[in-house]
């Protein structure tokens, strides 16, 4: 471990300072530039078969991320009107999920994402689509704003074994100091990336509010962990 | 006569390729960093013509860099093109004392805007 080069925090203040539908048109302006500038380059007819191919992928994936970022912003405002049920799952089963679904993504990045888990087989007891769809948004998170590393999705136990954290792991620039100092202060801005409108952090937090989870991030030198703590299930195992 | 050396520094890989790709056709060498710091790599090896720049990027953003080039003499006066999502926000009259000498906004460009962008400051 690398100890006191790590600075954990809850992600408490994580709050755009920006109406989330400014900063969900801030998010969805990155995809939808690029899959205009796809289309263009499609249509500008100089495109061989393999490189016609090529773009077409990139803007379903594209246009994917665009669209699930989209589903996320609606689910979140609609969360005070609705009824999470909250379900015994098996949390590993669910990361290797996620690391499928975020596989070809990552892959026509030319990045990898794996699943690493240090838990014995326990149940958590959440959500299965809110914890999803947290997962999902810290992994586009790393892809995104990360270096060039792999990604990897860790599960681990916690407080002996009452609390499992799902985590994100990536080997990007290390959070800014500024930031680091910041990050424990319940009001303070507390964005994902320096450089992101923080609205992925702010919907991923409403979500584990909804099951009552909680998420946080580490920072380390080299990149950093986005993490949920939820609670473990009392049940047997049956998934 | 020789060919005129363009530096990209875009995080977005895709998007990236789209203008190296577009530049290449148009008979510009092409250097390519991923980030600042990558790009500060970059301009010490060999100080580009011209600098195609993304603002926010992992790491240190564009003002970052813009600030390096104005502190040294060999870099100074290369022109920074900026190319970014957020062109609407950014200060157009006190961007330019930093070298920056045009501005693309990517959700309203066509891919060869960047060409022409070029071709204008050299």
């Amino acid at each position: 471990m690398e100890g006191s080069r790590q600075q954990t925090n809850r992600l408490e203040g994580a709050v755009p300072t920006a109406p989330s539908f400014v900063a969900a048109a801030h998010e969805l302006k990155s995809p939808l530039a690029l899959v205009r500038q796809l289309a263009l380059h499609l249509e500008s007819g100089e495109v061989n078969g393999d490189e016609l191919q090529e773009i077409a992928h990139r803007i379903t994936l594209t246009s994917e991320r665009a669209l699930r970022l989209t589903t996320d912003v609606t689910k979140s405002s609609r969360l005070e009107d609705s009824l999470f049920s909250l379900e015994p799952l098996n949390p590993i089963v669910l990361c290797q999920e996620v690391v499928d679904e975020m596989k070809p993504l990552y892959a026509a990045h030319g990045r990898t994402i794996v699943l690493t888990s240090r838990t014995r087989s326990l149940l958590a007891l959440a959500n299965r689509d809110l914890l999803r769809r947290i997962l999902l948004n810290f992994a586009d998170n790393a892809l995104h704003y990360s270096g060039e590393g792999p990604v990897t999705i860790t599960a681990s136990l916690r407080d002996g074994g009452s609390c499992i954290r799902l985590g994100v792991r990536d080997y990007g620039p290390a959070l800014p100091s500024t930031m680091r100092k910041n990050v424990g202060q319940k009001s303070a801005n507390v964005h994902s990336r320096p450089e992101s409108s923080g609205l992925g952090v702010y919907i991923a937090r409403q979500f584990a509010d909804a099951m009552h989870a909680t998420i946080g991030t580490t920072s380390h030198r080299d990149g950093a962990t986005f993490y949920v703590d939820i609670g473990t299930s009392s049940q047997l195992r049956l998934l | 006569m020789a060919r005129k050396r363009v530096l990209i520094i875009e995080d977005d890989q895709w998007f990236l390729s789209l203008i190296k790709k577009t530049l290449e056709r148009k008979k510009f060498v092409v250097a390519t960093a991923n980030n600042t710091i990558e790009g500060m790599a970059a301009i010490n090896k060999k100080v580009p013509d011209v600098i195609i720049l993304d603002f926010f990027m992992p790491g240190p953003n564009a003002l970052v860099l813009l600030h390096e080039l104005q502190s040294y003499g060999d870099t100074a006066k290369v022109p920074v093109v900026l190319c970014t999502n957020n062109a609407s926000d950014i200060p157009k009259d006190s961007i330019h004392s930093y070298g920056v000498v045009s501005i693309l906004d990517k959700t309203t460009m066509h891919p060869d805007d960047v060409a022409a962008a070029v071709r204008k400051v050299l």
